[in-house]
């Protein structure tokens, strides 16, 4: 877990009054940057009739899996919902912010352990995946209320997102755990 | 990949003016609004004071067609979509084997596709017209903590920055090889892996150096932080406050209490 005191690190070790590291801080506001970013630059629309696919739940998936849920829920929810402001789908921010933020939260909860076994990662990604899923079916369906088609019609593109998303996400946190170790050093 | 948009644009206008705080409680309450209203019409009539509101704030064609962008073709999807699972109602416009079209649900669907715009183009009357700074230091005054607030201010101000990094580490990657733009969906994403991975190395290096300037910035040295600019409510902003809350209580008057059709 993301500790609010980091002990090993040179530097960021001395929680200020009150509020939480210039470790956290600085982490968690580069970390949402980058989930925006990465879910901007990657977004690529792919059928004429609907729909653009990105990247940015394998982003929520890294920061949850490397950093823990904290990040995952915060990085992921805030994240994505400034993503989905600056592409124009203002509308979604709302819905995106709990679908991608309690999907980082699950996904953290499960499958983060010491020395996370395959089975843990696998399982954290479907629970936090078919939250994400579930929340944007229903929020479209309830909140917006754009009908039975139109939310029916999302579903197949979010289980597409969530299974490419949580295999690169799994990736990249195994590649950037071993080129950058002292991420995760405390 | 298209440059990053700033939304915020700079002009003096009466909402550039105003106190972001009113600004995000504007959006809140019309948001609110469009679920209150159910009839076609209220809602048109929402949207157009919208999109005055949009006008006054001096947005540019191009920007509000950007902020149309997507949602059009989301309306249109809404309005095409709905009758196709909405087989209720009694005059059938045409039925094609089980899909029944009725004239109920084509006007619901159009309903539905005006509170979606309602939904979608509100954001932007804040998003037009106040700066990140403001954005932010209203987010604060409101109650979001110190460092909560500065996180987020961190997060909009390298936005472009990590932008424009993910667009030279691909240049990078391609130029020793790497095709991002061939094969399907699972092809292309493993091969973003290679940019991904240079990107968020490079954002974490970011964030060590961040910490420490913060750090020498003496951060965070007393929990009782004063401010050098502070956000001051001023009898404009308490006028269109009222005005406000009046454009939002009065047809929640009207539906809950007079039993008007709205």
């Amino acid at each position: 877990m993301s500790s609010d005191v980091n002990r090993s690190e040179p530097f960021g070790g001395v929680k200020p009054a009150g509020f939480v590291s210039p470790k956290t801080v600085a982490l968690y506001g580069i970390l949402t940057a980058l989930t925006a970013a990465i879910t901007y630059a990657s977004y690529t629309p792919f059928s004429p009739t609907k729909g653009y696919f990105n990247l940015g739940d394998s982003m929520v998936f890294f920061s949850a899996l490397t950093l823990g849920w904290r990040a995952g829920s915060v990085c992921g929810g805030i994240g994505s919902a400034a993503a989905d402001i600056l592409l124009g789908s203002g509308i979604y921010a709302p819905i995106t912010l709990v679908a991608k933020g309690g999907e980082g939260f699950l996904s953290g909860v499960i499958g983060r352990t010491k020395n996370g076994t395959t089975w843990r990662i696998v399982a954290g990604i479907c629970v936090g995946g078919s939250f994400m899923i579930l929340t944007y079916f229903f929020g479209e369906l309830i909140v917006l209320d754009v009908g039975l088609g139109k939310a029916l019609a999302e579903v197949p593109i979010n289980i597409g997102q969530v299974v490419l998303g949580g295999i690169i996400g799994a990736l990249l946190s195994y590649y950037v755990r071993r080129s950058y170790p002292s991420l995760t050093a405390s | 990949m298209p440059g990053f948009v700033d939304l915020y644009t700079e002009a003096d206008t009466f909402l550039h003016r105003m106190d972001p705080r009113v600004k995000i409680l504007a959006v809140i309450l019309l948001s609110l609004l469009a679920f209150v209203l159910s009839g076609l019409y209220s809602l048109l009539v929402l949207l157009a004071f919208i999109f005055l509101l949009l006008f006054l704030a001096r947005a540019t064609l191009s920007r509000t067609l950007f902020a149309l962008k997507f949602v059009l073709r989301f309306m249109v999807l809404i309005i095409i979509l709905w009758p196709i699972f909405d087989p209720s109602g009694t005059p059938v416009l045409a039925s094609f084997g089980p899909v029944k079209i009725t004239e109920p649900a084509v006007w619901r669907g159009v309903t539905s596709a005006a509170r979606v715009g309602c939904l979608a183009t509100v954001w932007y009357i804040l998003m037009f017209t106040t700066s990140q700074r403001d954005l932010v230091r209203a987010l604060v005054k409101m109650g979001v903590r110190f460092d909560f607030g500065l996180a987020l201010a961190i997060s909009l101000r390298f936005l472009p920055t990590f932008g424009a990094l993910i667009d030279s580490i691909k240049d990078a990657q391609r130029a020793r090889g790497l095709e991002l733009a061939k094969g399907g969906p699972l092809r292309r994403s493993r091969n973003y892996v290679a940019v991904l991975v240079p990107t968020i190395v490079s954002a974490l290096r970011t964030a060590d150096s961040l910490s420490l300037a913060l750090q020498s910035r003496a951060y965070g040295a007393r929990a009782d932080r004063t401010y050098l600019r502070d956000l001051r409510m001023r009898s404009s902003d308490g006028l269109v406050l009222g005005i406000l809350i009046a454009i939002f209580v009065l047809p929640i008057l009207a539906k809950y209490m007079l039993n008007i059709d709205i």
